[in-house]
């Protein structure tokens, strides 16, 4: 089974190459993979029809307890019979029916995908499994729908069946979870009746999977979307909305129906809603004129009664359950494929179009009228079987029955009508005006129509076979107890026999009088507006805005409520959490301070709160400064000389930056909310964040420092890494993946602020130095110092490993020296100096700190592996390398954006 | 020393946010460079000041040493803060040259267009009451 479901799934794939080779063709290769499903199910029907199963399982989700596990039993094999060999017609249908259309293989990629999901629906034995298969069906579905998405009817149509049926998806998978957690057993197979038996939950249960089953299978009040869907090519509609999608509510109703079906409250919205449905249906299906509109109603009323069938639970109701619902899936999808028949050769549905479509589609008019005997449950079809348990079955109910089955006589009544409609009307008769001249369809368009209405004739003439092999496991697999099984088409004067009698009649006269029983109905008009689509649309618009105030309280693009938002939130929870922790703050030993932290500290705040406060840009430019060089010197008063060294040539980089940009920019105003409330907001944020980050950091550092870390470093430093600079060893070396990282990071955010810095400007020429640069003096005396830098870089590169320095900061001080140049000559010396462009060196840097990684990898150790020469005892490694990549990628994006931002405006 | 840091830090930080929540632009680029300093001294004093001397394998020497993992993290930060700020400020000088000074708030409504569903819902509820009364 689960190759099976792996070729339809590779068909699927395989679905748009093939048409796109082979066009229409492709249709007989893909319908092969249907085919050997049918035939394997063919092969099995011995097996199951002797009471064993067949049984498959993969591990899916180990660790949850889910598995991948199918199981065929009587229900399943009937519907997989269902699904594969209606599949293999519809597959060979649709080839003809959209032919020459652009999107062919997409078709069919999406109906395998239908093909495969509602196989495996119907096959899971595991819960969860199937609950993936049964939302797989509605997304094809939605799909399908959408075909023809130019369209704006077929777009909504898909979109209303994809929320009713999702959203009914959801209220079951909460039905599922709750079952298996109330049972403890996550197999249909394993759940009995016993297990759920006065549970707490179980009318919980019940409700969410009957609200699932209904949505899906279009049950009022959410019947709505099957009409809509026949917005779908008519391949879709038969197969779909007729034969199998829209009975998969239909089938975990009656796949549980042993579990659940023991309550009253189960029968009773069962038979309740499955009636309303039936009638309702019935009625609206005879107010259509669109031949597919119509056939979509009747399918909503043989839809209820099914529902209603199962809800009742007598043997004979479930005997002509699955009689019923073999017989409908056969005529309905032999009526709706020769209505897309009828469609494509005379381009009309309307009924009142049509009429003697016999005498030019003689072969379709004959699969039609064979389906619509079954249809409309004349004898020997299998329809008439089915119609004479039903009535038989709901008899056994006792006076409740007695009332259904007057309601049921009344609709079948009017579905014999129907039947009448598609056949005598269409076919029969004078000839009808239509828009093209009828021609007969082509082998594949009237095979599939045919074998199914053969199918439903010699399902009741011979009904000792399929007694056997096909009814009687499908009714034990969903009867409550064991089910005697025997059909028959002449029972002696039955009850229910006067009852098919009586609906006959009433059918032959409906149909006579079709045109004042639908005036009648049409006099009710405010009733039908009631359950049309208006009440959908409305709804989902107040949905739409309901939405829409609910979000726009969070959604309101401000970032600054955002933010506040956000420093409330972290700020508050920290506040929250470090409450009882104060009186550990003070009991933490500390470092003694030194006067140049102290002075550093200062200095960075000062600069903070001037950067925050004050207006003009010369001011905040000097601010940042000082609040930078503070942090510098606190780095070098707690013995960090290289983070020091960073951070001072970072400041001095983010200083000419700023200045550059900032010139072009008018001057500030002071800072601060223009409301006085809003400003007291943010300060009081601002001061709750601060308080909040310095209470946590206090926290942390009260306590002792966890694990050997720095010791562990500082004693593999020299060993292992050959250095003694152990802040640049474990860059280049221990942590040199993640260094590799972050100078990616810095490569890309350099190429993306060039872009946002350059666009509008030339680069090309000489430029000209800054005008501040002009005095001869300073450009003599710069020159010689720029040098001094680039040269001083290099040798902080290279000496990086042992003492303080490395591809970091030779890179800054190496940006500061060019930039230094740039400024006072014009940017033309960026090319001067450089023998590549500074994009080119972001690369090559890249490149070489990569190179050391993969050398490492070609030594077959791990990638970024350090690996040594000692010529003449110096130490030379691939970290060096890395070190030089650094330092080049760091150089190379300080300079290319330098370059473009001093670059001539165009 | 941990505690002035510490107290440093969350000054910082606060007028960091303070800065970031401006409706000037230009003071919320600056804020970001703010709020990067307090992170930065933020993660290096997290790894507290422990030993009297730098981060050096000195066989002479055997005071204790700094712990040196802070430092590398801090120092690759550094830089990357400092990418991330000229990042903001070419954001900036671009929104500057492309729709003159804005207020904080006012920059993503330049951008931002409605739902497309919103419009196309009305569109199609018209198709369907034409349908439904039919």
């Amino acid at each position: 089974m689960l190759y099976l479901l792996s070729v339809i799934a590779l068909m699927a794939l395989l679905a748009p190459l093939l048409t796109r080779l082979l066009g229409q063709r492709a249709a007989w290769l893909l319908m092969l993979a249907p085919l050997c499903a049918f035939i394997w199910f063919i092969t099995q029907m011995h097996l199951v029809a002797e009471g064993g199963t067949v049984m498959q399982s993969v591990e899916w989700i180990p660790a949850l307890g889910i598995n991948l596990s199918l199981r065929l039993d009587g229900l399943s094999l009937l519907f997989a019979l269902l699904i594969s060999g209606i599949g293999t017609l519809i597959v060979l249908y649709a080839g003809s029916y959209l032919h020459g259309h652009p999107h062919l293989g997409r078709f069919y990629a999406y109906l395998l995908i239908f093909m495969l999901s509602m196989l495996g629906l119907v096959l899971a034995d595991d819960l969860v499994a199937m609950f993936v298969f049964w939302e797989l069906t509605s997304v094809a579905s939605f799909l399908l729908i959408s075909f023809q998405h130019e369209k704006g009817v077929s777009r909504r149509a898909a979109l209303q069946s994809l929320l009713i049926t999702g959203g009914g998806g959801l209220a079951l998978l909460a039905g599922l979870i709750l079952l298996g957690g109330a049972t403890g057993y996550w197999q249909f197979s394993q759940l009995s009746a016993e297990q759920i038996e006065g549970h707490v939950l179980l009318p919980a249960i019940m409700l969410l999977v009957i609200l699932g089953c209904f949505t899906k299978s279009a049950q009022i009040p959410f019947h709505l979307w099957l009409p809509n869907a026949m917005n779908a090519p008519t391949p879709v509609s038969a197969y779909l909305h007729s034969a199998t999608m829209v009975k998969a509510g239909i089938y975990l109703l009656a796949r549980l129906n042993p579990v659940l079906g023991g309550s009253i409250g189960w029968g009773t919205l069962l038979i309740t809603f499955g009636a309303a449905t039936a009638v309702l249906g019935a009625f609206l299906a005879f107010r259509q004129t669109d031949l597919k509109r119509l056939l979509a109603y009747t399918t909503v009323t043989v839809l209820g009664q099914l529902t209603m069938l199962i809800g009742t639970n007598t043997s004979y109701a479930l005997q002509a359950f699955v009689l019923y619902l073999v017989a409908h899936s056969l005529y309905k999808g032999a009526l709706f494929m020769a209505v897309g028949a009828v469609d494509h050769a005379t381009g009309t549905r309307e009924l009142s179009r049509l009429g003697g479509l016999i005498r030019f589609m003689p072969l379709t008019g004959a699969a039609v009228a064979l389906a619509a005997f079954s249809n409309a449950g004349l004898p020997p079809f299998f329809g008439f079987i089915a119609k004479e348990f039903k009535y038989t079955g709901l008899m056994e109910m006792g006076t409740i029955g007695w009332a259904v089955t007057l309601v049921m006589i009344l609709i079948n009544a009017l579905l014999f009508a129907a039947a009448g409609l598609v056949f005598v009307r269409t076919f029969l008769g004078k000839q009808g005006d239509y828009p093209l001249t009828p021609h007969e369809v082509s082998m594949p368009m009237w095979l599939g129509p045919m074998l199914l209405a053969l199918g439903g004739f010699m399902l009741g003439a011979w009904n000792a076979w399929p007694e056997t092999w096909l009814v009687n496991t499908a009714v034990q697999a969903i009867a409550r107890g064991p089910v005697d099984v025997h059909l028959y088409l002449w029972g002696g004067i039955t009850p229910a026999l006067l009852a098919s009698l009586l609906t006959v009649s009433l059918g032959v006269f409906f149909y006579l009088w079709r045109d004042r029983v639908r005036h009648a109905l049409d006099r009710a008009n405010a009733v039908w507006n009631i359950s049309g689509d208006l009440i959908w649309d409305r709804l989902l618009k107040r949905i739409f805005y309901f939405a829409g105030l609910l979000a726009a309280r969070f959604q309101h693009g401000s970032l600054r409520q955002h933010l506040v938002l956000l420093a409330l939130a972290v700020g508050g929870l920290l506040a929250v959490g470090l409450l009882p922790a104060l009186p550990q703050l003070l009991q933490g030993s500390y470092s003694p301070i030194s006067l140049l932290g102290l002075v550093g500290c200062l200095l960075a705040v000062a600069g903070g709160v001037a950067a925050a406060f004050l207006p003009g840009r010369l001011t905040l430019l000097a601010a940042l400064g000082a609040c930078g060089l503070g942090l510098a010197l606190v780095f070098i008063a707690v013995n960090a000389p290289d983070v020091a060294m960073t951070q001072l040539m970072v400041e001095t980089l983010s200083l000419i930056f700023l200045a550059l940009v900032f010139r072009k920019i008018p001057t500030m105003p002071p800072s601060g909310a223009r409301r006085p409330w809003k400003r007291y907001l943010h300060a009081g944020v601002a001061i709750l964040f601060g308080l909040s980050v310095t209470g946590a950091l206090l926290l942390v550092v009260s306590q002792p420092l966890p694990g050997h870390i720095a010791q562990w470093y500082m004693a593999n430093s020299l060993p292992g890494g050959h250095g003694s600079n152990v802040v640049n060893v474990i860059l280049v070396d221990f942590r040199a993946f993640d260094t590799l990282g972050e100078i990616l990071v810095v490569a890309l955010s350099a190429l993306a602020a060039t872009n946002l810095l350059g666009s509008g400007q030339r680069i090309g020429g000489e430029g000209r130095g800054e005008d501040a640069f002009t005095s001869p003096l300073l450009r003599q005396g710069l020159r010689p110092l720029a040098w001094l830098m680039l040269g001083a870089s290099l040798l902080l590169l290279w000496r990086g490993h042992n003492l303080p320095g490395g591809g970091f900061i030779g890179g800054l001080v190496a940006a500061c020296g060019l930039i230094l140049l740039a400024l006072t000559y014009g940017h033309g010396q960026i090319r001067r100096v450089l023998p590549v462009g500074p994009a080119q060196l972001i690369g090559i840097g890249l490149g070489c700190s990569v190179l050391a990684g993969v050398l490492g990898l070609l030594s077959n150790q791990a990638f970024l592996t350090g690996l040594w020469v000692f010529p003449g005892g110096l130490p030379l490694g691939t970290p060096l390398l890395f070190d030089v990549g650094v330092f080049l990628t760091v150089f190379g994006s300080a300079v290319h954006m330098i370059d473009k931002l001093t670059g001539v405006r165009h | 020393m941990e505690w002035l840091a510490a107290i440093t830090t969350g000054t910082l930080a606060g007028l960091g946010l303070w800065m970031l929540l401006d409706r000037n632009l230009k003071r919320v680029v600056l804020g970001i460079a703010v709020l990067g300093n307090a992170i930065n001294l933020g993660v290096f004093t997290a790894g507290r000041f422990i030993g009297e001397r730098a981060a050096f394998v000195d066989a002479t020497n055997n005071a204790a040493t700094a712990n040196p993992l802070p430092q590398a993290l801090v120092l690759t930060a550094i830089v990357i803060g400092f990418s991330l700020f000229i990042f903001a400020l070419a954001l900036l000088k671009r929104t500057r040259e492309l729709h003159g000074d804005k207020t904080t708030d006012s920059v993503s409504s330049i951008t931002e267009q409605p739902a497309p569903d919103w419009h196309a819902g009305e569109h199609e509820a018209d198709c369907t009451g034409v349908e439904a009364r039919r």
